[in-house]
């Protein structure tokens, strides 16, 4: 999603910042850390202007050796995006963040989108966050996702192609193959 | 830049950009309403896409 979206960010003043959310990762992925992941994602990618770049190098030394707040990342973040004409904000697997931490995360991506009309955010999830999600964006769209037969049958016959032994498979039993991976599949 | 946030996620999409086939998760693309969260044609109400399914089902992999 992140790569189909910078296809065209590279023209227009567009930029994606983008995070996969994991278990193995929970305590580090505060809200704090991960609206400064995106921020540090929308600012290295380039297209901002320089006197936003030197706000943040005065910034800085403002804050003196501390970390950054999540109100100081807000408004930073808030700055950067009115600069663009449009940003994408990706975050994958948010079920797996931790509960806590879910609620929050969801306000900050709220206030952007209140803030900066240009902001669209792509979420994906396990469909039990779906309320929570629903709570801070009572109209999000929602698309259910299931595997799709003909990706499945692509990957398979791929796989099959660079068979190392390709003489001892027949024709029959590479049909077989993905008939019934296909048939597994369907019952995700 | 480590200065604003300790985590690294481009370090984890490489990792998926590698594993990714081409061409899964294109028939996402061209949904309507993909394009018009994309081409921000539904305004602001439509600014948020949540896509939603069980474990390996391939949302990570959607292109």
């Amino acid at each position: 999603m992140i790569d189909s979206l910078c296809d065209r960010a590279q023209e227009d003043n567009i930029a994606v910042a983008g995070l996969y959310c994991d278990f193995l990762s929970q305590q580090e992925q505060t809200t704090t850390n991960i609206m400064g992941a995106i921020l540090k994602q929308l600012v290295s990618r380039g297209g901002i202007p320089d006197h936003l770049r030197e706000a943040f190098q005065k910034g800085k030394k403002e804050f003196g050796g501390r970390a950054p707040r999540l109100a100081d990342l807000m408004g930073m973040l808030k700055i950067v995006i009115t600069s663009l004409s449009q940003v994408f904000i990706c975050l994958d697997a948010l079920d797996e963040c931790l509960p806590g931490h879910l609620p929050e995360i969801l306000e900050s991506l709220r206030d952007i989108t209140r803030e900066s009309p240009m902001a669209r955010i792509f979420l994906t999830g396990r469909p039990h966050i779906r309320e929570g999600v629903q709570r801070y964006f009572s109209k999000v769209v929602v698309i259910p996702i299931s595997p799709n037969p003909d990706d499945i049958r692509n990957y398979v016959e791929m796989r099959l192609d660079r068979d190392t032994e390709p003489e001892a498979m027949s024709n029959n039993l590479r049909e077989d193959i993905v008939r019934v991976i296909l048939e597994k599949i369907s019952n995700v | 830049m480590r200065w604003l946030s300790p985590l690294e996620p481009n370090n984890r999409h490489q990792g998926v950009r590698t594993e990714r086939f081409d061409g899964v998760g294109n028939w996402l693309l061209e949904m309507t309403e993909f394009r018009e969260w994309r081409y921000n044609e539904g305004g602001a109400d439509k600014a948020v896409l949540f896509c939603s399914g069980n474990p390996g089902v391939g949302k990570t992999y959607l292109r």
